[in-house]
């Protein structure tokens, strides 16, 4: 390694790294949903990667260079169950990550920025799934697509514009297609590594925040090479194993071709967008602004915003009564609309 | 350190449990009927093997397209797959037992077509994408080109790309030899030896019948041969007969099947078949190859799903069938 460094003149880099000290619970067995989601990520980005070696993004090729990457690629169809779960997981692990870093307050002075950079991450996610979805040209790919964009456009003075300036006019053809694959595999993914990198920038600079519950814990260090990566890598190798056998058994789904011609076709919005989907369900007509862009909008300018809010240096759930209980007062409004949602799209449907 | 255990399983457990929801909460379209193939280790042994109550039965709505419009039916089907083969159990009500196809019969003085045709069931797949078949099923290949009249339709696909798989069991034709016609499907043309233009071309091999006339068309050419023993009674096949040579031997009422079939061999003969008429219906049982190794076939891969679709035909000879909305495949384990 020495030798290799030498020759690659990092002699420097690797003294700095191998000197690098960080917490000993940065990733451990009961802290370890960022370590995940980077995890995570790393998966999304390889098995994009392959799948972009035989995609085409064109609506008469899409469909079957989907088709042909899944099923007559050896393993083709394990690697795009790997992306299919992964987003899902990544979804998930992101908003539970989010969620221990509100119980502990972890969005506190000085560690405001970490939080922001965090929720800017999350919703750009779906940015990723809504430009991904497109992307097999397939019937509920498209579909869906078309309720998105119906939403977009919803939007107040600005509506028309955005759609027109996603996918290239008023239809979703070739120039929507290669709109979306750009923005899928080079935009967002750019902008995501980029807001990583402030997120880790400002982690190291203002540190982990402090357990609740156990005092002076971050006091004991461990290398960030070999210590930490390794751990990271049994991670990664663990976290592969079990979305290449979920995937396995249980292959992500590739519906019927898209036919823009079948507007009989009914998409079911996915778990994650229940409950803004029954919001708009429910404000119809003149009122469809307030669920689609009213509420969404408040909601992010008030996770944006709650380490402004909440400045108290108080940093245990029970002294902040306030702020818990209005988060779960509308996490139990969004899981209701959820519930809604699933009602209204999944039960006594034809499957 | 008791409280962050308790998180941490919490967690876990919520990774798990969301993970598996997600399963479940797999969007799919909302109007295609799934069939599902479940998987088995030994192959259903006939008609009649307990197993098929294994499998989910589909109750397949059949709608008549003209001139049979209105007459709707169901068709049951269940499908059950192994490692190397593909099975389907279809059931419908069909109140006439159709098995001859315009028979001869000797009237006293000339040789005159009998009434009758026969019962049929069809199956389409595609071996190559065809467009808007998942979405529109036959009608897509029925009803084309869509920009010409009606009578100009022809049942072919649009372009050389797309290609169907055509499997049609036929009560008169192809039941006697076990099998389903295995056919496949393309533009429209014309190619040598065919009596119209469509898209349905013959897969390799041997099969289909012959018509048993003379070259004036005014009598049989055939009788069962005497030194041989009917191998399916009720059926004249050709590998069976001698040409006639007195017909003053026939006295009046005498019938002698029109359509004899022809021994099946090669990819045509791809498509196994085990029937039976009872209690006012047919059960017909198609079983194949997942991967027969010809190009004029659909390749199984249980890892898929498959658009297909399903038309039945009752005592007819022309194309007039009740067929399903375009349907969808799914292998199970």
């Amino acid at each position: 390694m020495d030798t290799l460094s030498e020759m690659l003149a990092l002699g420097d880099i690797m003294a700095r790294v191998k000197a690098l000290r960080v917490p000993a619970d940065a990733l451990t067995w009961h802290r370890f949903s960022g370590s995940l989601l980077l995890v995570l990520l790393v998966l999304l980005f390889l098995s994009g990667a392959f799948m972009a070696f035989y995609y085409s993004p064109a609506p008469g090729a899409a469909y079957d260079s989907v088709d042909y990457a899944l099923y007559s690629v050896p393993f083709g169809d394990v690697i795009k169950g790997v992306h299919h779960y992964g987003w899902n997981i990544f979804l998930i692990v992101l908003g539970l990550h989010l969620v221990r870093a509100f119980i502990v307050a972890a969005y506190k002075s000085p560690r405001q920025l970490i939080w922001v950079s965090g929720v800017l991450t999350l919703l750009l996610i779906p940015a990723l799934i809504i430009t991904g979805d497109l992307l097999p040209w397939d019937q509920n790919g498209f579909w869906t697509t078309q309720v998105r964009i119906s939403i977009i456009a919803s939007v107040p003075l600005v509506g028309d514009f955005m759609v027109r300036l996603i996918q290239g006019g008023p239809l979703t053809g070739i120039v929507a297609l290669t709109r979306f694959y750009v923005l899928h595999i080079l935009f967002l993914p750019a902008l995501l590594i980029i807001l990583i990198v402030i997120h880790f920038h400002f982690l190291k600079t203002r540190g982990l925040s402090e357990p609740l519950f156990k005092k002076g814990s971050q006091s004991k260090t461990i290398s960030f090479f070999p210590q930490l990566i390794n751990r990271w890598l049994l991670l990664f190798l663990a976290v592969t194993l079990v979305l290449g056998v979920l995937s396995w058994y249980w292959p992500a789904p590739l519906g019927d071709p898209a036919d823009p011609t079948d507007s009989t076709f009914v998409p079911r919005p996915e778990w994650w967008v229940l409950s803004l989907n029954q919001l708009v369900t429910i404000f119809k007509g003149s009122l469809t602004v307030i669920g689609s862009v009213i509420i969404p909008g408040g909601l992010v300018v008030l996770l944006l915003a709650l380490p402004f809010l909440d400045t108290s240096p108080d940093r245990h759930p029970a002294r902040r009564k306030k702020v818990v209980l209005t988060a779960i007062v509308v996490a139990i409004i969004l899981l209701g609309l959820s519930v809604m949602g699933y009602n209204e799209h999944f039960n006594g449907n034809v499957s | 350190m008791r409280a962050r255990t308790v998180i941490s399983a919490i967690g876990g457990a919520t990774i798990i449990i969301s993970a598996w929801i997600l399963m479940l909460l797999q969007p799919a379209g909302a109007h295609t009927l799934l069939v599902t193939a479940r998987y088995v280790k030994m192959a259903p042994q006939g008609l009649d093997d307990p197993v098929w109550e294994t499998a989910q039965a589909a109750q397949l709505l059949v709608e008549g397209r003209e001139p049979v419009v209105g007459q709707n039916g169901t068709v049951i089907s269940r499908a059950l797959y192994t490692d190397d083969q593909l099975f389907f159990l279809f059931k419908w009500k069909d109140p006439t037992k159709s098995i001859t196809k315009q028979s001869w019969m000797f009237d006293g003085q000339k040789w005159v077509h009998l009434q009758g045709n026969e019962d049929r069931i069809a199956l389409l797949f595609e071996i190559t994408r065809i467009n808007k078949f998942g979405t529109r099923g036959c009608a897509i290949t029925c009803h084309s080109p869509a920009d010409v009249p009606r009578k100009g339709w022809k049942f072919a696909t649009k372009t050389n790309d797309e290609k169907g798989d055509l499997w049609h069991w036929k009560a008169a034709r192809s039941a006697p030899y076990d099998y389903a016609d295995d056919a496949w499907l393309t533009v429209a043309g014309n190619p040598t030896g065919s009596y119209r233009t469509t898209g349905r071309r013959k897969d390799a091999g041997a099969g289909g019948d012959v018509k048993n006339e003379t070259p004036d068309g005014t009598r049989p050419l055939f009788m069962q041969n005497p030194a041989i023993k009917p191998s399916v009674p009720g059926f004249l096949l050709l590998e069976e007969t001698v040409k006639i040579t007195n017909y003053s031997m026939f006295k009046t009422g005498d019938t002698i099947p029109y359509r004899l079939p022809l021994k099946p061999s090669g990819s045509r003969f791809d498509v196994k078949a085990i029937s039976r008429y009872e209690d006012g219906g047919w059960m017909v049982m198609l079983y194949r190859k997942l991967d027969t190794g010809h190009e004029d076939d659909v390749i199984f891969n249980p890892k898929k799903r498959y658009s297909f679709a399903v038309a039945v035909f009752d005592d007819s000879g022309s194309e007039h069938s009740k067929a399903t909305e375009p349907m969808t495949m799914l292998f199970s384990r």
